[in-house]
């Protein structure tokens, strides 16, 4: 099958084309070792004909100074690589045509047949703007056609000329006609390495060094061709840009009429969205909406996930023969997807919000105004975005961390997110609060635990940027940090690009991250229904035989089963095996299984709680609270839950990394288990050395 | 005169004369910021933040240390 790349810069209107002309078919998947994301569906072109559409991501030039970039320069340099094109659609924003060329007449050199699609042609006519597509035609020697990939309008006919284009065999000539030494240097090249094209050999000698294609001793070649013509990249290209430039803007100028210039909306949109002091109000006012939403609106869905699979495993349970196959069935596996698929509300409505935030053009502002700021920590302006969503739930926030092109502001940035206090952590704060801070008023107006309940989350925020200041010490960059990004102007979101991210994102997480929160809930099933058989056996009869002398109702009955046979379980023998350890932040092995089983979700905590303390069918946080409460040290006789236990425990909440969806959500962007490792035994060391400091100034 | 981007303030502009840093010229020449390109800045974030500039009609943003590496000649109106 033929393959068409379809090339262009960033904010070209690429991604709307490429959604219009492969619609729902599309599929995702990284580019060779690096996290640049490679969308690529089948299109079936006039005439019958089949072929795969790659997108590739947005560049300026074949001179990359991304990865985004990069990716390009390696799949059009190198005709063995499975990316290669057989032809090329160039995409380009009709109104700043004289700025989206270069890289088009860098293809064109390369020999490739190409299309130029002069894209959002719907905007330049309503601005009053003209081009005489035929006088730019023959210019380049290539068909142009025009089109809108917001309306759809003249894609029937982009679709008849990519099917032209497959057939045609006419040849362009150079647009740029190399220097003496660049044309010595591209032709012992094209000998040394067999290329053929001229300037793709070219090429190969400014970027040899980073070229994974080449072989160590077909760099020394190359490096040695530079050394004797005594070639030095960054000059020669920086005089080939200049001299392309040259070339086609006078044609350009030619060919295109405007209006005259009046101050355009963006401008005067700017004027108060980028203003010094109304700019992060206004920032912050839309990210608070953005939390809330995610809050308010997913709440309802997220509860019907949960009734709905509360429900579908009680008519399991009543349907199937009990044994350890329901169990498994409706503990373990009806677990562990209802656990995948309650994130989806959260992440579907970010990443629209988010979407829709892109597209209209406000992120790019965003990281205007917060570049400064957060560089000093090591971050980046779209990291406000993360450590905001965050503060609802890691995962959606991490993954919206693609749209980072540094790879070390975008790494720190996953490190730093999930130490914002999320959602989850609500009903753990909810339930221990109170042990540490009595209900009443401070200053005779605030509520005091409200005012505590405000310090976790601002420890967290703390702790997130200090964090990303640590990270920074020892993530090292090879590139030398830069921004130079253009701003789009605001226009109104293409709704069919906000639906293709939010299916994308959400399928993304279900089927990759999924896999692994449903074996990890699985594993922790096993170890809280499981134990040595005798020691199970012998813990449901004893609790059996108190409940009998106590003359138990049946629901209080199972309820002291339950907990017997957690402690019996291999849950509560890894609880007690880690007690030791965890005796110096003041908890015991209970405290010890809550860690455990709530490593599937930090919210279990509660659950577990309420099944150890026999009060498991349960879930109400002030009967919880209550029983702990009342909880006794059976050899001491002293309170378990003391102000000093409570505080230390709540301070492990906010530091500790108990979420076993971040860390496959962390694997699955960082690419491998390093991050994730590095991840958990760091915030893992903060949470204890936080507990048990705070732990031994109260006790 | 020249005078480096860096030195101009709000609203002010003038014509690109060249770049004092080949590398940053190399970044910003492939997004059609080149030297000849009619410049203006539009906004300077405050504590030696970014720079946002207008230039042949497009809005770019730059750090304060690329900024300082372009070379402008003022406008004599």
């Amino acid at each position: 099958m033929n393959t068409i790349a379809l090339a262009g810069n960033p904010n070209s209107g690429k991604s709307s084309l490429f959604n219009q002309l492969t619609g729902l078919r599309q599929k995702v998947a990284n580019f060779p070792g690096v996290t640049v994301e490679k969308k690529f569906g089948k299109l079936q072109l006039p005439g019958g004909e089949e072929v795969m559409l790659i997108d590739l991501p947005g560049a300026y030039s074949l001179y990359p100074n991304s990865e985004d970039e990069r990716v390009v320069l390696n799949a059009l340099v190198n005709p063995a690589d499975k990316n290669f094109p057989d032809a090329i659609v160039y995409v380009s924003d009709l109104t700043n045509l004289e700025k989206h060329l270069l890289l088009l007449t860098q293809l064109k050199d390369l020999g490739l047949p190409c299309l130029l699609a002069l894209n959002m042609a719907d905007v330049a006519e309503r601005s009053g703007m003209t081009i005489d597509v035929g006088q730019l035609s023959d210019f380049l020697e290539i068909p142009v056609v025009l089109v809108s990939g917001r309306t759809g309008m003249n894609v029937e006919a982009l679709k008849q000329a990519m099917a032209d284009l497959m057939h045609s065999k006419s040849s362009t000539s150079p647009l740029y006609v190399p220097t003496t030494v660049e044309q010595k240097v591209a032709r012992q090249v094209q000998q040394e390495l067999g290329i053929e094209n001229p300037y793709r050999a070219l090429l190969v000698a400014h970027h040899a060094e980073r070229l994974a294609h080449l072989t160590e001793a077909q760099k020394a070649a190359v490096r040695r061709i530079c050394e004797a013509e005594n070639f030095r990249s960054l000059p020669n290209q920086i005089a080939e840009t200049m001299r392309r430039y040259e070339r086609f803007t006078p044609v350009l100028q030619k060919a295109i009429s405007r209006k005259a210039e009046k101050p355009t909306r963006t401008d005067g949109l700017d004027a108060i969205l980028t203003q010094p002091i109304l700019a992060p109000i206004i920032f912050f006012v839309v990210m608070f909406l953005v939390f809330q939403a995610i809050y308010a609106w997913a709440a309802y869905p997220m509860d019907w996930i949960e009734t709905g699979f509360g429900w579908a495993a009680e008519s399991l349970r009543a349907n199937l023969p009990a044994g350890w196959f329901t169990d498994l069935l409706t503990e373990g596996v009806l677990t562990g997807l209802g656990g995948i698929l309650v994130f989806v509300p959260q992440i579907a409505i970010l990443f629209m919000l988010i979407t829709i935030l892109e597209e209209v053009g406000y992120m790019a502002r965003a990281v205007f105004i917060f570049d400064k700021l957060m560089q000093q920590f090591g971050l980046n302006g779209r990291s406000v975005v993360a450590l905001v969503a965050g503060g609802a739930c890691a995962i959606p926030a991490i993954m919206s961390t693609r749209t980072i092109g540094n790879w070390r502001e975008r790494l720190l940035t996953i490190l730093a997110t999930p130490l914002i206090s999320c959602s989850a952590r609500i009903p753990v704060y909810t339930v221990l609060i109170g042990f540490v801070v009595p209900p009443g008023r401070v200053l005779g107006i605030f509520n005091a635990q409200g005012m505590a309940f405000m310090g976790l989350y601002l420890l967290g925020i703390v702790a997130a940027l200090g964090s990303a200041w640590v990270f920074k010490q020892f993530v090292k960059s090879s590139d030398p940090s830069w921004l130079v990004m253009q701003l789009p102007p605001y226009r109104l979101p293409v709704w069919r690009n906000v639906w293709h991210t939010i299916w994308e994102k959400t399928s993304a997480f279900v089927l990759e991250a999924g896999k692994v929160i449903l074996v990890a809930s699985i594993v922790l099933w096993g170890l809280a229904s499981y134990g040595p058989s005798a020691k199970m056996a012998a813990a449901e009869a004893e609790a059996t035989s108190i409940a009998q002398q106590q003359n138990l109702d049946e629901t209080a009955t199972a309820d002291l089963v339950a907990a017997y046979r957690i402690e019996a379980s291999y849950a509560g023998h890894l609880g007690k095996f880690i007690e030791p350890v965890i005796r110096p932040l003041g908890f015991d092995w209970k405290i010890g299984i809550a860690l455990i089983t709530s490593f599937a979700a930090r919210e279990v905590f509660v659950a577990t709680m309420a099944t150890i303390y026999s009060i498991g069918s349960t879930n109400d946080e002030a009967t919880i609270h209550d029983r702990l409460a009342e909880a006794r040290n059976p050899q001491t006789g002293a309170k378990v839950y003391t102000a000093a236990t409570a505080a230390s425990l709540l301070i492990f909440y906010v530091f500790a990394l108990q979420c076993m969806s971040t860390i496959a959500v962390v694997r699955r962007e960082t690419g491998g288990w390093k991050w994730p490792i590095v991840q958990f035994s760091f915030m893992g060391v903060l949470a204890y050395l936080g507990s048990w400091v705070v732990f031994n100034l109260l006790g | 005169m020249t005078s480096a981007v860096t030195q101009l303030k709000e609203g002010f502009g003038g014509r690109i004369s060249h770049f004092a840093d080949e590398r940053i010229a190399g970044k910003l020449m492939t997004m059609g910021v080149l030297p000849g390109s009619q410049l203006k800045v539009v906004r300077i974030a405050p504590f030696n933040g970014g720079y946002y500039l207008k230039v042949d009609g497009i809005n770019v943003v730059v750090r304060h240390n690329e900024a300082s590496s372009i070379m402008t000649t003022l406008d004599i109106e």
